[in-house]
């Protein structure tokens, strides 16, 4: 006989199976034949050469392939295959059950379940038509086939429908709606809807059996299930297009599957109803293939499922873990986070929250909770603050103290963020408060550091405008703290210094450091009455994370000025009262400068009355001599407008003096006392010296001073000796004039060389020994130094430096003038 | 006595205006001036001879007025010095004045009180003068005398007797007389007191006890 390529195929599957043919054992492949008792026997045989051979096979029993049959009933292919699918798709069935027992929502498993089991109980109708005997038995099987074929179509609507999602639900219900009028018709009909009668059954040979196959009429009805396959397929169709317009790959797979194998499953029967082909039904086969799409595409949701629960898992774990993490990080820094169900108005929180606020540990919170916790001035900017955040879902943010149970005040602030719902209610606010007690404190104490301070603080900000005042800097400007918080720096600084203040502010911004302001100036407060005070101030940069602030230290020094000009006063009171016990001392210059002059005026006006007397008047005479006594007489006011400038005890003056002059003026004031001393006074005067700024009869008492102490220092000497030498020159450094009286008398000691300027330090027996101490404080009220050194030969040298004016000092630069130094 | 050129007086004072007001007024009192601007300058002019006085400033640079004063004294001068001085210092006049200044006053001075002071230093200087001429002539005198005449001049002027100055000399008391009256007459002396006062004047003598 031929084997068909089924059993060809079968036959080389089995002959490779190494256990059943190690050395030349014998596979006996049975088929049975219907309506036969026999069987037709295939022997194969292997030997070594790995060949076969068939042997035809003999009626009659024989041995059977004892592996697949133990005993009983023959099984034959189609018992096999049928049963198998059927056993599949009831295992499928139950394992889906199971899958939709856990969860009620998986209404696809279920409907997945139901028809699986349909199609088995389709594969069991088909195999129990394939085994009819009697046209009767055919029939009957046939109509009740149309049962679970029902349950299929309607199963199979349904599970497009729910987990494809897809297809159009009027077809749906029109395909399920006609299979029905179908099925009620089939049991109206004998003896089924798709034969009007059964003449005999023909058996036809199908996978080595013999098999039923009805000699028949068709029923003209049949057209309706017909009908509603076409539908089904259809429907089907159209879910398909569906989904693959959706793109949904997974569901078009099952959708593509399903479209196939309906419409062969439709096809084969139609064909077959219609007498077209003569072969068994094998629906069952087909919708095996549906069912085992499905089962595919559901166990991938399966797998899938485990596979989303593994991740769940991992990320509730991570989920556990991260918020463990927040709670300690919440914990650590004092945090309390905190979420507020605006609804339900129950507020969840941190234990440390608890504790931050002071709830009891299983105490139920809610808003009115909170609020009473805090304390009740702040309550109503909180209230405020929520409130806000509610309506315009902005950021909650509110700063508060809570008052403790045990009295104690806490300082919080707190963040929150407002969730709503659909319809814009707000619904959820999660956020946190933190403990800022601690910078409460710290901003406390520098509150009270700068307010106990004993100058006047002033903080600014980058606009320039006050933020931060205390009550020293009320008491300095005279105004009250609201006057000055929020409003520009400017209005302290008097009119004329305004524009340029705000210069120096910027350029102060752009390089802050700590350091007095306006070095070298004087500085102004304007206070609120207009009037203004001198002012130092010293300046501060402070960098907050709100930016950059600028303290400034303003201390009030008009007492200190005033004590300034007070010791300013005493020591011209000290210069003044030098200055006439000095004119004591130079006891020839006064009569004899005024004298002279006096005693020509005397002597022309006695002349001329006694020429006058004695008749011979000469007239040009007579003029030249009332000439002389005029000049003689101005000559005399002069000495006696100096000597009273000498004497005057006038404020100090600040003016440009020219030194030379001094020294030349001085040389005139006491020339009488230099040559009743026998004194030879040599000058070296620099030619071109700057001028310097100060008081000339000061200076030029510092000058008679050194010179009459030069004198002293001489009087000892022979007269030939008695040698001094004044020069003026420009010091090295090209700052300052330096004056030097230099004397051939005795040398100073060292150790007096410091000491000699010291008042009351004298070696003369005349004098109060008070001239050089204030010759020093003069020089250094000038900005100089007076300090004395010895000669390498004999004497000493006094050398005093002013400083030039500003403004000739670039003259001085340019000239190069730098005079040799004796 | 010889005709003497007229007194001068001598001003010297480094301050113009002062020089110039005292030369006027002098020269308002009809006497005749000489002015100088420094003692050195008036130390080269210097004429012993020329009679007159010395009105002086005490203060002037290089050369000072008492510095002058000595130099004069050095040189033997005669001339009577008035000094007129704006600085009243104390010691300085009292220094003047011992060293034999006429007169010391200071500015401004008043005319009738320096005149007067100039007439008196000039009668002084002319006193001095004649004085200084007798005195000339009277060594002229003596020196045409012959030492044995010396000597009993010296005697006589002792006091002593003709006898004594004898025996003293060693001759006898008629040799004695004769000298004795040569001396007179060449001495142009009428009696022995006139001689004594003579010699007196002069310096000379006191030789003998």
């Amino acid at each position: 006989m031929v084997l068909t390529s089924k059993q060809r195929f079968v036959t080389i599957w089995l002959l490779w199976w190494p256990k059943y043919f190690r050395g030349g054992r014998t596979l006996k492949l049975a088929t049975r034949r219907p309506n036969s008792s026999g069987s037709t026997l295939l022997e194969i045989t292997r030997d070594s050469s790995h060949g076969h051979k068939t042997v035809p096979g003999r009626a009659g029993r024989r041995y059977l392939y004892q592996r697949t049959v133990r005993r009983g009933h023959p099984m034959s292919w189609v018992t096999i295959v049928w049963s198998m699918n059927a056993a599949a798709c009831l295992t499928l069935a139950g394992m889906h059950v199971v899958v939709w027992g856990k969860g009620r929502a998986a209404r696809a498993n279920l409907v997945f379940a139901v028809m699986a089991v349909a199609v088995a109980a389709l594969a069991a109708f088909e195999l129990a038509l394939m085994w009819a005997k009697t046209p009767g038995q055919f029939g009957m099987t046939v109509r009740w086939m149309h049962v679970p074929g029902w349950v299929i179509v309607a199963s199979l609507v349904a599970f497009v429908r729910l987990y494809m999602r897809a297809g159009r639900r009027w077809l749906a219900w029109t395909v399920v709606g006609v299979r029905t009028l179908s099925l009620v018709l089939n049991f109206v009909f004998s003896p089924n809807i798709n034969y009007r009668e059964i003449s005999g059954l023909r058996h036809i040979s199908f996978l080595g059996q013999s098999v039923s196959v009805a000699v028949d009429v068709t029923n003209p009805w049949t057209l309706v299930p017909e009908f509603s396959l076409l539908l089904l397929v259809i429907f089907v169709t159209d879910a398909a297009i569906t989904v693959w317009r959706r793109r949904d790959r997974q569901a078009l797979v099952v959708g593509g599957a399903i479209v196939l194998f309906v419409v062969l499953g439709s096809a084969q029967s139609i064909l077959i109803t219609w007498g077209i082909i003569s072969m068994p039904m094998t629906v069952s086969l087909f919708y095996y293939g549906i069912v085992a799409a499905m089962a595919c595409e559901l166990s991938y949701g399966v797998i899938r499922a485990a596979a989303l629960t593994r991740q769940l898992e991992v990320s509730e774990a991570d989920l556990r873990e991260t918020r463990e993490r927040m709670e300690l990080a919440a914990n650590a820094a004092e945090l309390a986070v905190w979420m507020w169900d605006i609804l339900l108005d129950d507020v969840w929180i941190t234990d440390k929250g608890r504790t931050l606020f002071g709830f009891d540990s299983s105490e139920k919170l809610n808003r009115d909770r909170f609020l009473s916790s805090m304390h009740p001035d702040d309550r109503e900017l909180v209230l405020k603050a929520v409130e806000n955040s509610l309506c315009t879902g902005a950021e909650y943010e509110s700063e508060y103290r809570l008052v403790l149970p045990n009295g104690q005040l806490r300082w919080m602030t707190g963040r929150g963020h407002v969730e709503f719902n659909r319809n814009g209610q707000p619904v959820r606010m999660r956020g946190a408060s933190l403990d800022i007690t601690k910078r409460k404190q710290a901003e406390e104490q520098f509150r009270l550091v700068v307010e106990a301070a004993p100058s006047a603080m002033i903080i600014v900000n980058t606009e320039a405008h006050i933020t931060l005042v205390n009550t020293q800097a009320e008491a300095v400007f005279g105004y009250s703290r609201g006057e000055l918080i929020g409003y520009p720096i400017e209005m302290l600084v008097p009119e004329r210094f305004r524009s340029h203040h705000i210069g120096y502010r910027r350029s102060y911004f752009d390089d802050a450091q700590a350091r007095p302001m306006g070095a070298g100036r004087e500085l102004f407060g304007l206070r609120k009455d207009g009037s203004e005070v001198p002012i130092e101030i010293g300046l501060n940069p402070i960098q907050t994370s709100e930016g950059l602030f600028v303290l400034a230290s303003i201390i009030d020094i008009s007492e200190r000025k005033q004590a300034e000009l007070e010791a300013a006063r005493r020591r011209n009171e000290m210069a003044h009262l030098s200055r006439v016990t000095t004119l004591g001392e130079l006891s020839g210059s006064l009569a004899h400068e005024l004298n002279r002059p006096l005693g020509a005026i005397l002597s022309n006006a006695q002349a001329a009355q006694r020429i006058l007397a004695n008749g011979d008047a000469d007239l040009p005479e007579i003029r030249e001599i009332l000439d002389d006594i005029v000049s003689e007489d101005k000559h005399a006011a002069e000495v006696l407008r100096r000597l009273r400038l000498w004497l005057k005890k006038g404020e100090v003056q600040q003016r440009p003096v020219r030194t030379n002059k001094v020294v030349q003026d001085v040389l005139k004031l006491i020339r009488t006392d230099l040559i009743s001393q026998n004194v030879t006074v040599a000058t070296e005067l620099a030619r071109n010296l700057p001028t310097v700024t100060g008081d000339p009869v000061q200076l030029q008492q510092v000058l008679v001073n050194l010179v009459v102490n030069a004198c002293d220092a001489m009087a000892d000497c022979n007269i030939p000796e008695r040698q001094l030498l004044i020069c003026t020159g420009i010091e090295n450094g090209g700052g300052a004039v330096i004056v030097s009286v230099t004397d051939r008398g005795g040398s100073i000691p060292q150790e007096q060389m410091e000491q000699i300027f010291e008042p009351f330090f004298t070696t003369k027996e005349k004098g109060m020994g008070l001239g050089l101490s204030v010759c020093r404080t003069i020089i250094a009220a000038h900005r100089g130094k007076l300090w004395a050194t010895n000669n390498p030969d004999r004497g000493a040298t006094f050398h005093f430096t002013l400083p030039i004016a500003a403004s000739e000092r670039k003259r001085v630069i340019n000239e190069k003038l730098i005079t040799d130094r004796r | 006595m010889t005709t003497t050129p007229d007194p001068t007086v001598f001003v010297v004072d480094d301050y113009a205006p002062g020089r110039r007001s005292i030369l006027r007024l002098l020269r308002a009192a009809g006497l005749s001036v000489a002015a100088f601007a420094s003692a050195k300058e008036f130390l080269a002019h210097y004429d012993p001879k020329a009679p007159g006085c010395l009105v002086l400033d005490l203060a002037m640079p290089a050369l000072s007025g008492l510095e002058l004063q000595s130099i004069l004294a050095e040189k033997g001068s005669l001339l009577p010095i008035i000094f007129l001085t704006a600085h009243g210092d104390i010691s300085k006049s009292v220094q003047a004045m011992k060293r034999g200044a006429s007169d010391f006053f200071t500015k401004p001075v008043n005319d009738e009180d320096l005149l007067a002071a100039v007439r008196v230093a000039i009668e002084k200087d002319r006193g001095l003068r004649r004085e200084q001429d007798e005195l000339i002539v009277v060594r002229a005198r003596l020196a045409m005398l012959t030492p044995r005449e010396r000597e009993v001049l010296e005697y006589v002027i002792a006091g002593r007797l003709n006898k004594e100055i004898a025996g003293d000399l060693g001759t006898v008391e008629q040799t004695v007389k004769v000298h004795r009256a040569r001396v007179m007459q060449k001495m142009r002396v009428r009696s022995v007191a006139e001689l004594v006062r003579l010699m007196q004047r002069c310096g000379i003598g006191g030789t003998v006890p």
